[in-house]
């Protein structure tokens, strides 16, 4: 096994104070919208990983959407929403000079001290916080190599939103890259012993990154998606099983080390 | 102006033998204390914004909840189905002295699925805090009896039934000198039916209402969107049926200390509820949308009643139930 052990983990600083920010960039990939908000006391604590509560602005939404940070970049903070439901509609219709109110930076955060050589696999909504990460890693000087997933052209326009200079993308209808899923682009990569993988995306996707990188001798990280209600801690919605029993993507996650998720 | 405008505006009510400095707690498992206060920037303990704090549940043992999904959005609410994810009650204890230095006064929210397992969690408690080092345990002044869980032997609600009811609060009552809530299911025909029960086993009060049973399919495959198929239902859309069954109990039982709750989002809901007969009043699902939602509504309760020169929470308890 190789990259950080889970135990090197440190608490990453969260934050659940509300900011009121405004939107300062949109741009439409498809059903996708790359949002860049000021939100300078978000971003002063942000890593990698973390995500943040955004309220939907109009009083029909209860709940907060949860949403991983795309971006940190100085003041601003950059969201990817894809538009699934009325509540992220609304959130992908945001337009410039705009406010919402934000929570966060939330949750663990992925680890990347001591990283040279990072595998970045994510599929759909799952690719956002993979930018983030590719960002700190580049930063820091590791080779960065990443694998997205779509299930068809519409969805792979948000590749589009990335920037990650060796970047292979596979839709399962084939149109564009490689036909399939992550997993055939996995299957072609030469990965150098001692790759950290970092992973985002659906739990059969998850479940499949697990078991193939078990299989090539690889550790790293899973960032996990669920359904929240508070997104703090309280509520104990969002639980999924791991090897530390059930423990709540919001709080303990949402990343977890890869070999500890059960998918 | 009225000689009430001038008189210095008094949030403090008593609860039975406790004292609150405001009408305000949270709702049994919207709100942890912990995970707020690693969240704050400040000392958490030392800004907690509500009266009084109830935990989320606690049970005799430990149990794992239910499958997910467990949480999604509503028509103007929320629902859910949690099924009482708790470490039982020793880890529980174990885990005391983390806060113990909290001021408020402590509710502990106990459930179970059959009266011997509320009163084994409510005995280990009370032999525990009788032996404690008082600077270990924060100031724990009563309990909450959560009889919305399912009865082992009939299946139902134990609070859709009020003999069930009535046996959870006996079978606690004579172990603890603490205050007893019983929180009431509203999943009945006659919410007052279960109070009256409640109350002539011993309890000191009662919590209503708990969120109403519940169903959302998955709008792609039509099935319960739920893992456990069902859910409760909270938030703004059970507001109005909530008021009606806190007037009715205060109406049917005038004297016995309600803590009111069913969709407080604002200062006025909380208000609406003390108007029916309330004397706290609890927050749920407002904790979820914002971490400043308990401070502001406690500035808003405060200036609701300022607006309607009401010198306390007090002034405008029962007011909807005059004739």
């Amino acid at each position: 096994m190789s990259g950080p052990a889970p135990q090197d983990r440190h608490d990453h600083s969260q934050w659940a104070e509300s900011s009121h920010c405004r939107v300062a960039g949109v741009r439409h990939f498809g059903a996708f919208a790359a949002l860049e908000l000021i939100a300078p006391k978000v971003a002063a604590k942000a890593s990698p990983g973390q995500f943040v509560m955004v309220a939907v602005p109009g009083g029909g939404h209860l709940l907060r959407r949860p949403l991983s940070l795309f971006t940190v970049r100085a003041d601003r903070i950059g969201l990817l929403v894809e538009a699934r439901g009325a509540g992220s509609e609304r959130l992908a219709r945001l337009e410039v000079g705009e406010s919402v109110t934000v929570a966060g930076p939330l949750g663990s955060a992925f680890p990347t001290a001591g990283v040279t050589n990072a595998l970045l696999v994510g599929g759909g909504i799952g690719c956002a916080p993979l930018q983030c990460v590719a960002d700190e890693l580049t930063a820091a000087g590791a080779h960065v190599t990443a694998a997205f997933g779509f299930r068809d052209f519409r969805a792979a326009r948000v590749a589009g939103a990335f920037s990650i200079e060796r970047l292979w993308v596979a839709t399962e209808d084939g149109s564009v890259g490689r036909a399939g899923t992550v997993l055939h682009i996995l299957a072609t990569l030469d990965v150098p012993p001692g790759t950290t993988v970092y992973a985002c995306g659906p739990t059969p996707m998850i479940a499949a990154v697990q078991h193939w990188t078990l299989a090539e001798g690889l550790a790293g990280y899973a960032s996990l998606e669920a359904h929240m209600a508070c997104g703090t801690g309280s509520c104990h919605g969002c639980v999924v099983d791991t090897a530390r029993g059930k423990l709540r993507v919001c709080s303990e996650g949402p990343v977890f080390a890869l070999d500890e998720v059960r998918p | 102006v009225s000689a009430a405008a001038a008189a210095p505006l008094d949030l403090s009510v008593r609860l039975g033998p406790i004292r609150l400095e405001h009408p305000l707690l949270d709702a049994s498992g919207t709100f942890d204390l912990l995970e707020y206060a690693r969240r704050y920037d400040g000392d958490y303990f030392a800004d907690f914004p509500y009266a009084a704090y109830v935990p989320k549940t606690v049970t005799v043992d430990a149990r794992t909840g239910n499958p997910p999904p467990r949480v999604t959005e509503t028509p103007a609410g929320m629902i859910n189905a949690i099924g009482l994810e708790n470490p039982g009650i020793d880890a529980w204890i174990a885990g005391l002295p983390g806060w113990a230095r909290l001021r408020q006064p402590v509710i502990v929210s106990v459930g179970g699925n059959e009266p011997a397992q509320y009163a084994a969690a409510v005995a280990v408690l009370e032999a525990h805090l009788a032996v404690a080092d008082p600077g270990t345990v924060p100031p724990i002044e009563g309990y909450e009896l959560n009889v919305s869980c399912p009865n082992v032997s009939s299946g139902l609600q134990i609070g859709a039934d009020p003999g069930a009811t009535a046996a959870v609060v006996a079978a606690c009552r004579g172990l603890t000198r603490r205050f007893v809530l019983a929180k009431l299911t509203p999943n009945v025909a006659d919410i007052t039916a279960a109070a009256r029960a409640a109350v002539e086993a011993g309890a000191d009060g009662l919590s209503l209402v708990n969120t109403f049973k519940a169903m959302v399919l998955d709008r792609e495959t039509l099935r319960p969107f739920l893992g456990n198929r069902t859910g409760g239902l909270c938030g703004p859309a059970i507001k109005p049926i909530a008021l009606r069954m806190v007037a009715e109990v205060a109406q049917a039982l005038p004297g016995v200390p309600i803590v009111g709750m069913g969709g407080v989002m604002t200062g006025l809901d909380a208000l609406e509820f003390i108007a029916c007969g309330a004397t706290a009043v609890a927050v749920g699902a407002a904790n979820f949308t914002a971490f400043e939602a308990p401070q502001r509504i406690v500035g808003e309760l405060r200036d609701e009643l300022s607006a309607r020169d009401l010198a306390s929470p007090e002034a405008a308890r029962g007011l909807a139930l005059k004739a």
